[in-house]
């Protein structure tokens, strides 16, 4: 009877998601339609304000005389548009959008909104009960701003120590992802036997669930049941003088945190670097090669004038990606070294402003916090971009 | 300048034989051009000449020098491409010196040899132009001046026109042979289009299923094909073809099938006797159909009916039917007749061939 009751609940919910779109294509479809009729502005207004706090109103706990002001006032700006801007023009792909777009703006546009409003507010542990019996906040200026460069977010590492780790290990990662990616889709783009194999092998690290792949490689960091201390081990029973150079096991994850988040991160990364580059090389003409043959040049050579320069226009995008994804990275460093008690020094800016929300709950802090990140990573992405879109116009 | 010869080369793609046993001697100063239907392996040919491609079995020599083994780059050659490969992230002029740039010549060399192949090519105003910015016509040019500045023993052309639309490849094709007489260098050319081999080659190699079919100037491939495949493939339209019998009556040959019976004259075919009862297929060009006129040496009058015609300007193609066989006529322009009205025609015997049915191969004089 359990089954049953499940597919109820999913069927209902579909119902619900039905309805809810339904509701929504009505509601534009009436703004269409009648956007020039005499009665539109007095009947829209008095219709769907009323039903919104009737709905919403429930759901937020209330029927407040501001909340229905609040629905009067949206309503009588979207009626208004749909009135002297949209005019009843481009209804069925409005209509066709509609749902889309609402969505993102639910899951999108809304939780940006809120954040910047928590960034210029204060709420934190104490006064999070003030937000909930009164709904309003203490109003701070950029005094979150100022708190994100002055203090730390967590107990004692700077704001710009994380900023100057987090560039490091961006850096790093994404250096050796591209070298890696590079060599293997070099070996990969020649003509070799099993190439469907060993592209499938070297793929897998990407393929897995991220969780997956960074707690079984955690594992293997492990001081005494790691592989990679059992095969620093091994190697140094054969070869002994390695002792000599200083060769010697040790606690990855106690002592080097960071190189060890990184290492991991080298490996899930390379396979993306890899296929990006590899469909670059596939789609370079072999008669550049042939006459790059003829001019005389060598193996380095035609690395170096012919497939660098050919590779880049597709490099280019997936190295931006990379640098975003690796300077956001929290997955990688919180899975290794963030659990309850982790240690600190392996913290990047993103894994720091978590901790600083959720461990020391410093809300509107950890929001300006993430909006000072996103600033960063939005110039750095327009400008590679432009720089980008320079590089391509010169050919 | 140098000679090149190609001497019983033989290459296997796998099991695929694309080239069974290929003998050429190219002379110095020559313009050759290598022809043939897509597939034949003219281009495998040209590519193992570069360096491009290994050689299965079979020697090329270069000046007399066994290449085989020699890089690219080593041989002295330059190769004008198809798709002219020029390298779409470097201007014009670093397209031209890359080569020169790569042997690390002095400056000042480079510079001078760039600007001579670009004054003999009229691209001055392109050299700091991308790739990209350039026409066809223009891209073309830029690859035959890369080819120049490296001043090779042989220049190699991959069939360099085949991407441009038809006006711009009468130009080049102009601009080619001016550029040969400029630089009487040795020349190997690779084309799938008769046309262009008729119009620039001194000598022809004909070339079908991996072998070579005939070697010659154009006037002895058009003139004396040594057997059905040249004939057909070389000439524009094609040339005519009639299966039948030789059968001798009295002292008199004749060529006989279902829809018509033509005596063959001596000169045609020496030693009638020999030839009775031999299947054979005779092949007369277009030109050489004459429709309602006499002439010299010309076969007996035969009956045939009007298809269709094509007025080409100065030219008209007649296709008339004579039984069942079909025979297409290029006659002076203003044949006045209409389809389906009969008409008389005859064949000039000086340019008829006979090839054996069996061998394909030339047999007449």
């Amino acid at each position: 009877m359990d089954i049953l009751k499940s597919i109820y609940e999913v069927v209902w919910f579909i119902l619900l998601v039905a309805a809810g779109v339904a509701a929504l294509e009505g509601y534009f479809y009436t703004h269409f339609k009648f956007y020039a009729r005499a009665w539109f502005f007095p009947a829209v207004l008095g219709v769907f304000p009323a039903l919104a706090l009737a709905v919403f109103g429930g759901l937020l706990g209330g029927y407040t005389f501001k909340l229905w002001l609040y629905f009067l006032l949206a309503e009588a700006a979207i009626a208004a548009f749909f009135r002297y801007a949209v005019k009843g023009r481009h209804t069925v792909p409005y209509l066709l959008l509609a749902p889309a777009f609402v969505g993102l703006a639910l899951l999108l546009v809304y939780p940006f909104v809120f954040e910047v409003y928590l960034s210029f507010h204060d709420l934190k542990l104490t006064t999070i009960m003030m937000w909930k019996n009164t709904g309003t906040l203490p109003f701070v200026g950029i005094d979150q701003y100022v708190k994100v460069f002055t203090t730390s977010p967590l107990s004692e590492v700077t704001f710009w120590a994380l900023l100057g780790r987090t560039l490091l290990w961006t850096f790093s990662n994404v250096f050796f992802h591209v070298a890696g990616g590079f060599i293997l889709a070099l070996m990969l783009n020649n003509q070799i036997r099993f190439k469907g194999f060993y592209r499938t092998l070297l793929v897998i690290p990407w393929a897995m669930p991220q969780v997956v792949a960074v707690l079984a490689m955690r594992g293997e960091f492990h001081s005494t049941n790691g592989f990679v201390n059992i095969l620093i081990g091994k190697l140094l029973a054969v070869f002994p003088f390695l002792a000599a150079l200083g060769v010697a096991p040790v606690q990855w994850l106690t002592d080097y945190p960071l190189l060890t988040c990184t290492l991991i991160n080298i490996w899930l990364g390379i396979p993306f670097m890899m296929v990006v580059i590899l469909g670059g090389l596939q789609s370079i003409s072999s008669s550049y090669y042939d006459a790059a043959d003829i001019d005389g040049a060598s193996y380095f050579q035609k690395l170096r004038f012919i497939t660098m320069p050919l590779v880049r226009p597709v490099m280019m995008p997936a190295v931006t990606l990379g640098t975003v994804w690796t300077f956001n990275n929290i997955n990688v460093i919180y899975l290794v070294t963030g659990q309850a008690g982790g240690t600190e020094q392996a913290d990047i800016l993103v894994s720091a402003l978590y901790k600083a929300a959720f461990t020391y709950n410093r809300y509107s802090y950890s929001a300006a916090f993430a909006i000072v990140v996103f600033a960063m990573l939005f110039f750095f992405s327009v400008f590679y971009l432009k720089s980008f879109d320079a590089a391509k116009d010169e050919r | 300048m140098a000679t090149v010869q190609f001497k019983g080369i033989v290459k296997k793609f796998g099991d695929n034989l694309v080239l069974n046993g290929v003998d050429v001697d190219i002379k110095d100063h020559e313009f050759v051009v290598i022809v043939g239907p897509s597939g034949c392996g003219k281009t495998t040919l040209l590519r193992m000449l570069a360096g491009l491609e290994e050689i299965t079995d079979g020697e090329i020599l270069i000046d007399n020098l066994l290449v085989n083994e020699l890089h690219p780059s080593k041989r002295e050659i330059a190769m004008v491409f198809q798709d002219y490969a020029l390298y779409p992230h470097m201007t014009v002029e670093e397209n031209m010196n890359f080569a020169l740039r790569l042997r690390k010549m002095d400056k000042a060399e480079i510079a001078s040899r760039v600007a001579e192949a670009s004054n003999v090519l009229q691209l001055n105003k392109f050299l700091k132009r991308m790739p990209k910015q350039l026409s066809g016509g223009q891209r073309q040019r830029v690859a035959i001046g890369r080819a120049i500045v490296r001043k090779p023993k042989v220049f190699l052309f991959d069939e360099p026109l085949s991407n441009l639309d038809a006006k711009l490849r009468e130009e080049m094709r102009v601009e080619i042979a001016k550029l040969y007489q400029r630089l009487n260098a040795t020349i190997i050319y690779v084309t799938h289009d008769q046309v262009e081999a008729m119009t620039l080659a001194g000598r022809i190699v004909i070339m079908n299923h991996g072998i070579v079919q005939q070697v010659g100037s154009p006037i002895e491939v058009y003139r004396k094909p040594c057997n059905l495949f040249v004939a057909g493939f070389i000439g524009s339209p094609t040339m005519n073809f009639m299966t039948g019998k030789l059968a001798l009556e009295g002292e008199a040959l004749f060529f006989k099938n279902e829809d018509i019976k033509l005596s063959i004259p001596p000169y045609l075919l020496s030693d009638a006797k020999k030839h009775d009862g031999r299947e054979v297929v005779l092949g007369v060009r277009p030109d050489d159909v004459l429709v309602e006129r006499d002439g010299e040496k010309c076969s007996d009058k035969v009956q045939g009916v009007l298809e269709v015609c094509e007025l080409l300007g100065h030219r008209e193609n007649l296709y008339l039917k004579v039984g069942g066989m079909r025979v297409l006529a290029t006659v002076e322009a203003f044949f006045n007749r209409s389809p389906g009205s009969a008409v008389t025609l005859c064949f000039n015997y000086k340019n008829m061939h006979v090839f054996d049915k069996a061998t394909e191969s030339r047999i007449s004089e």
